[in-house]
């Protein structure tokens, strides 16, 4: 079969093309979107730890205690869960031969 | 994730309406027998948080009841008038004690929201988990 070297070079410039990183088209990547649930979970997290420390000196009533813990427990569950992941798939990519 | 955070803030803010109605039962059996004292009732309003854009309940205005303030013949007691009448406040234990059984079912059924939105959605987040 004859390959033509300007297809050749045709097609290698296609498939160079595919392998470059996509800039994310709505300007909101992967990591943007880490960053921003990481600065979401930092901000409940501190306000949990507010409400508990005002429960421990008296002051704060017990509902709101109850919710910024809940809320914190859950972000804390959330990012946990999603840092399993990302390291996993880190992982599973770091073990793929060359 | 936004409607159980909604879920969760709706009930959170019926339990403190609950709370508060609560507290106001309470001061009304506590001051049963004070004299021209007045039976508190409160009524709520459906309030829409825009953050959320979940509706939550808010406790609207205080009100005193009108009703007519009990009286009792006791000559011997240190408040009765001249004809021997002493004249308590309006307030009704029965009443008082039927409607703090209503605020504690309703607390129970916010609380129940609360929990059932919070087991949702660790659920949820089970899936990802190993």
């Amino acid at each position: 079969m004859q390959v033509d070297p300007s297809t050749a070079n045709q097609l290698f410039g296609a498939a160079l093309k595919a392998t470059a990183p996509t800039e994310p088209a709505d300007g909101q990547g992967f990591a943007d979107a880490l960053e921003q649930a990481l600065s979401e979970m930092r901000a409940t997290v501190e306000s949990g730890e507010r409400a508990a420390a005002d429960a421990m000196a008296g002051d704060g009533d017990l509902q709101s205690v109850v919710e910024a813990l809940t809320a914190t427990e859950m972000a804390l569950e959330t990012a946990t869960v999603v840092r399993d992941r990302v390291v996993e798939a880190y992982q599973e990519i770091m073990r793929m031969p060359v | 994730m936004f409607d159980l955070q909604s879920a969760m803030k709706s009930a959170a803010s019926g339990m403190r309406a609950q709370t508060f109605r609560l507290r106001l039962v309470g001061e009304n059996v506590a001051n049963a027998d004070t004299p021209g004292f007045q039976r508190k009732t409160v009524s709520f309003d459906n309030e829409f948080n825009r953050a959320t854009g979940a509706a939550e309940v808010s406790p609207g205005r205080v009100t005193l009841s009108q009703k007519d303030p009990v009286q009792r013949y006791e000559p011997g007691h240190p408040l009765a008038d001249e004809r021997g009448i002493v004249t308590l406040s309006n307030i009704n234990p029965l009443i008082e004690i039927a409607d703090a059984r209503e605020a504690q079912r309703s607390y129970q059924a916010n609380l129940s929201i609360f929990d059932q939105a919070r087991k949702m959605r660790s659920g949820l987040l089970n899936l990802l988990s190993k």
